[in-house]
């Protein structure tokens, strides 16, 4: 191991520590905490599809139905209503292996499929999942949504969501975990395996790797993930919302993000959620509060209402970033060296 | 012994006969060359020795054992629980429904302690009832799909590249195909993923089991970079390298898997004379230590230089198998092959 | 009405959403013939086909026309909304995807889902529109009723199993087209260089052929088939809206899998399985279980057989 210097990932984490700090001494319509823990929310989900996406080469259109799963699961697990009645802790834990169990159960079938088609039945599994939770309303409760669903409780009780900064440094340490992990993968024989079978399936086959397996745990630990992810935004938002809320839109988003911040990139990752979710909820959110103060609000007409360039915004992202900047904003670290 | 015994081989894409019919044995530590104009089935016949192609009749064997998987009692185990796990979810994802509120909300009132042996025993008994009222149709139908997707699956599996890789076989490729994006010695290191031994729960918690077999066969890849000449690159992309050297690398490759067997598809395509030289040498080196070389080669030189015995394709039939010498006075190489080469 | 009426109608219902969904089918089955590309924009592009014959319907009044011109204002839409689809694919091609053709096919296909958001965002904007066809341009996001043109009695008199001018209507449009395509490909020199296109690109521009015109032409004809469907499908559900490209977009796609993706009998073959399947599950099973059940059968066949009923398989070259 050489000496530890600090990189792109290490100042990103830094400087989101400190903001809180800095936040305090600005006025209150300035506050942008709590839109910054939106940023570590996609970023979580986002590495989660990094992983399949990103080192495996396998584009998964369907990563938001694993965050619905996750929430669910959690919510399912930890919900007075309900009889299990976890807690935060291992409620959230459980739903790393109920993530990898459904990642399995989707992977498992489609793994021989070529790229564009597995795009497709993941795209598809993404509206299935979502039509099932609104279908099983006896246990989903339907389009209701499950809440209230428990916050953690560090010493009794427990956090609400004025407890603004404390679910802010929850989410950064998650984030942090998830980001370990993740580098901790990249930087093994699976890493190395992974990126392998993206660069020639059949040349690392030939190498004895066994794809299918590399492909499965990929699609697992990517569903794991994100379901955990779906588990945070379930207790933080003290309810799953309805199943719709976790439509292809979110799977663009984080499809977005890994494209926009730089394909198997971890730095890239963040980068990108920090891009792609400041637009959508920091300048778009306070584009619209600007203009409904102007009084030329949503009513009006449809272009004037910010939230109505959402799909423009995400789909000019994708766009762009494939022609222009095809690594990304933070390109993964290789040797290019000519020779 | 014998390292590798290819029995009467014939590949057929639809009406084409790409192989017909060829045998030969390769002993240990023998170098031994295919050759053949092109079209011949040279590199048809190393797809399906490799497992790329199914071979549509004759076997493969190395080292005296078939690699190919066989039905063991194994397989039939695995097929049966992948049935049985079909059947009961198919059941159970039908009618989740009537089943959670059989077992769940029948049971659980509000903020009162759940009775966990009760609900397990409705639970049961809800089952017992679908399968009564119609549910064991679903249950066999998704049986028979579950335990048919396993059996295709291990019907597929049977004879992969990956398993041949893995019982000691390895290969380049006549159009070269590394990992571009990956640095040399990460290419090298994937050719020893399968010499690999810790996991993935060591990757991810950095167990000192990973960190030693990271420092050991980091060193073996350096190791054996320095031995095709190209350690001082060893950091870059394997894309960045030039036409040459990617072949080396391919070797490298290759060879980081420990083989007995290497088979190299046209080795020498794309070099000029000094580099063929130095490739002869390389290919030497490699069968001194210790591993059996079968190339595909149409530079007579470094054939008639290298190898032991030849194996000589037309058209898909094997018309000749020898030595070096065998080939150059057997009358039907000469025209077949040999008397349009000009600096053969 | 007796099951067999029910089931009849069913049937009616399905083979005529069948026809509009394999018309929509035939554009991926063409882009992804010739450059292995799923257009993830052509459901879209076939929603703003929808929006415009809406917008012309409004301009020209054609609600209060007499009923002859009606028929022509129909003529009209279809070849103003063919016009416009096929150029606006073309376009799609020639700025986002002809400029990747040498990257990898994972950049192509985020560039395709770009697109189809970009004209999701469009369609959106459109239906804010200030007439009437539009309630105004008030709700953008809602629904919006295409009114109905063709008219409604039962061809069969007074049985239960009605069989309405709108489901001759859309035999009438699609069956010649799907002829006119099939001689196109099969018959004319630009056929046989797509084809040729299709086989082998680089082989094709040594022998002179244009690649990126025979490409630009395929996204064309493959974007004005949507614009036809997109007239067909509004007259005959009469409700159009800004997110419908991507639920018919899927159906399509799931059709030209099913059919055997690259094959224009396959497509269409395809579409109508599809569209029964839909309307048989409508009935059957239950609405909400509709969605479901396609994508179920669409992961199904991608497992069992990824070449489709009628497609052939190809080898990789190693």
């Amino acid at each position: 191991m050489s000496r530890w210097r600090p990189g792109p990932i290490s100042i990103i984490v830094f400087v989101a520590a400190l903001l809180p700090m800095c936040e305090l001494m600005l006025p209150q319509s300035a506050h942008i905490t709590e839109a910054v823990r939106g940023v570590f929310l996609y970023a979580i989900l986002a590495l989660g599809l990094n992983v399949v996406t990103g080192y495996a080469g396998l584009l998964n259109l369907g990563i938001a139905a694993f965050m619905a799963i996750g929430a669910y699961a959690f919510a399912i697990l930890t919900c007075e209503i309900y009889p299990f009645q976890f807690g935060f802790w291992p409620g959230l834990l459980l739903t790393l292996p109920i993530g990898a169990l459904f990642g399995f159960l989707l992977g498992a079938p489609t793994l021989r499929l070529r790229g564009d088609y597995l795009a497709i039945v993941t795209l598809g599994f993404g509206e299935i999942v979502q039509d099932v939770l609104k279908n099983l309303d006896t246990i989903t409760k339907g389009t209701q949504g499950i809440n209230p669903v428990p916050a953690p409780s560090f010493g009794g009780s427990m956090w609400t969501a004025d407890d603004e900064y404390k679910w802010y440094y929850l989410l950064l340490a998650l984030m942090v975990v998830v980001i370990l992990g993740v580098r901790n993968l990249e930087r093994s024989r699976l890493g190395r395996a992974w990126f392998s079978i993206r660069e020639d399936e059949l040349a690392s086959r030939s190498m004895g790797i066994r794809v299918e397996r590399i492909k499965m745990l990929a699609f697992s630990a990517a569903a794991a993930i994100a379901a955990f992810a779906g588990g945070i935004s379930a207790s933080m938002l003290s309810s799953t919302g309805e199943p719709s809320n976790y439509d292809f839109q979110v799977s663009v988003l984080a499809l977005c993000i890994v494209i926009v911040g730089g394909i198997g990139s971890i730095a890239g990752v963040l980068v990108g959620a920090l891009v792609m979710i400041g637009l959508n909820s920091i300048v778009l959110v306070k584009a619209t509060a600007a203009l409904d103060a102007l009084g030329i609000g949503a009513q009006g007409n449809v272009l004037l209402s910010p939230n109505n360039w959402k799909y423009l915004i995400f789909g000019l992202a994708l766009v762009l970033a494939v022609r222009l900047k095809p690594h990304g904003l933070v390109p993964p670290r290789i040797e290019r060296r000519a020779s | 012994m014998t390292a590798l015994r290819a029995s009467a081989i014939t590949v057929r894409f639809g009406g084409l006969v790409a192989v017909q019919d060829v045998t030969f044995t390769v002993g240990e530590k023998q170098i031994y060359a295919v050759i053949g104009p092109n079209g011949a089935g040279k590199t048809t016949l190393f797809n399906a020795m490799t497992g790329i192609y199914e071979p549509t009749s004759g076997e493969v064997q190395f080292a005296g054992r078939s690699v190919c998987l066989t039905f063991s009692t194994r397989v039939a185990v695995r097929i049966a629980l992948s049935a049985l796990a079909c059947a009961l979810s198919s059941l159970i994802a039908l009618n989740v429904q009537d089943l959670w509120q059989a077992t769940i909300i029948d049971n659980y009132q509000y903020a009162q302690p759940f009775p966990w042996v009760e609900s397990a025993h409705d639970c049961f008994d809800a089952l017992v009832g679908l399968m009564r009222s119609g549910g064991a149709w679903t249950a066999i139908l998704g049986g028979v799909a579950g335990g048919g997707a396993a059996a295709v699956l291990w019907w597929r599996s049977r004879r992969t590249p990956d398993l041949i890789a893995r019982a000691g076989v390895a290969r380049t490729f006549q159009n070269i195909r590394l990992f571009n994006e990956l640095s040399l010695v990460q290419n090298v290191l994937v050719g020893m993923d399968h010499r690999m031994r810790a996991g993935f729960w060591s990757a991810l918690m950095r167990l000192p089991r990973f960190h030693d077999e990271r420092k050991h066969f980091h060193s073996e890849s350096v190791e054996l970079l320095t031995f095709v000449g190209l350690a001082d690159r060893a950091d870059y992309a394997a894309g960045s390298l030039p036409y040459g050297l990617r072949r080396r690398l391919e070797i490298a490759r290759a060879l980081a898997a420990k083989p007995n067997i290497i088979l190299l598809d046209e080795p020498a395509a794309g070099m000029n004379p000094s580099e063929i030289v130095d490739l002869m040498t390389l290919i030497r080196r490699v069968r001194d230590a210790g591993t059996t070389v079968v190339l595909i080669e149409h530079h007579m030189r470094l054939v008639m230089g290298v190898s032991d015995r030849i194996l000589v394709l037309q058209y898909g039939r094997q018309i000749a198998e020898g030595t070096p010498a065998e080939i150059r006075a057997n009358p039907a190489c000469v025209e077949a092959y040999l008397g349009t080469e000009s600096h053969g | 009405m007796q099951d067999s009426e029910v089931f009849l109608q069913q049937l009616i219902t399905g083979l005529s959403n069948g026809m509009i969904i394999a018309l929509i089918a035939l554009g991926y089955t063409m882009v992804y013939g010739i450059i292995e590309l799923i257009n993830f924009a052509h459901g879209d592009v076939f929603m703003l086909g929808a929006f415009l014959a809406l917008t012309l319907l409004g301009m020209f009044g054609m609600e209060a026309w007499p009923q002859h011109w009606q028929l022509a204002g129909v003529v009209l839409m279809l070849v103003s909304c063919a016009a416009f689809c096929g150029t606006l694919n073309w376009s799609l091609d020639r700025l986002a995807y002809r400029p990747l053709r040498r990257a990898s096919k994972l950049s192509l296909l985020v560039s395709a889902i770009g697109c189809s958001f970009i004209c999701t965002n469009l369609g959106l904007f459109w239906g804010g529109m200030p007439m009437d066809v539009f309630a105004g341009g008030v709700a953008a996001a809602a629904p919006k009723d295409f009114p109905q043109l063709v008219p409604q009695y039962n061809l069969l008199g007074e049985s239960a199993v009605r069989v309405v001018p709108a489901d001759i209507a859309v035999l009438v449009v699609t069956i010649p087209l799907m002829i006119a395509l099939v001689y196109l490909v099969k018959r004319t020199r630009l056929g046989r260089a797509m084809r040729a296109v299709a086989q082998d690109s680089t082989a094709a521009a040594l022998m002179g052929i244009p690649v990126d015109r025979v490409i630009g032409v395929t996204f064309f004809i493959g974007g004005a088939l949507g614009g036809f469907a997109s007239v067909v499908y509004a007259l005959y559900n009469n409700t159009i809206g800004f997110q419908m490209g991507y639920r018919a977009g899927m159906d399509a796609f799931t059709a030209a899998v099913l059919g055997g993706i690259g094959s224009l009998p396959g497509a269409v073959l395809g579409g109508l399985t599809i569209g029964c399947v839909r309307a048989m599950s409508d009935q059957y099973v239950e609405t909400r279980w509709t969605n479901t059940i396609v994508f179920g059968i669409l992961v199904l066949i991608l497992i069992f057989r990824p070449s489709g009923l009628l497609g052939s398989t190809r080898r990789e070259k190693v």
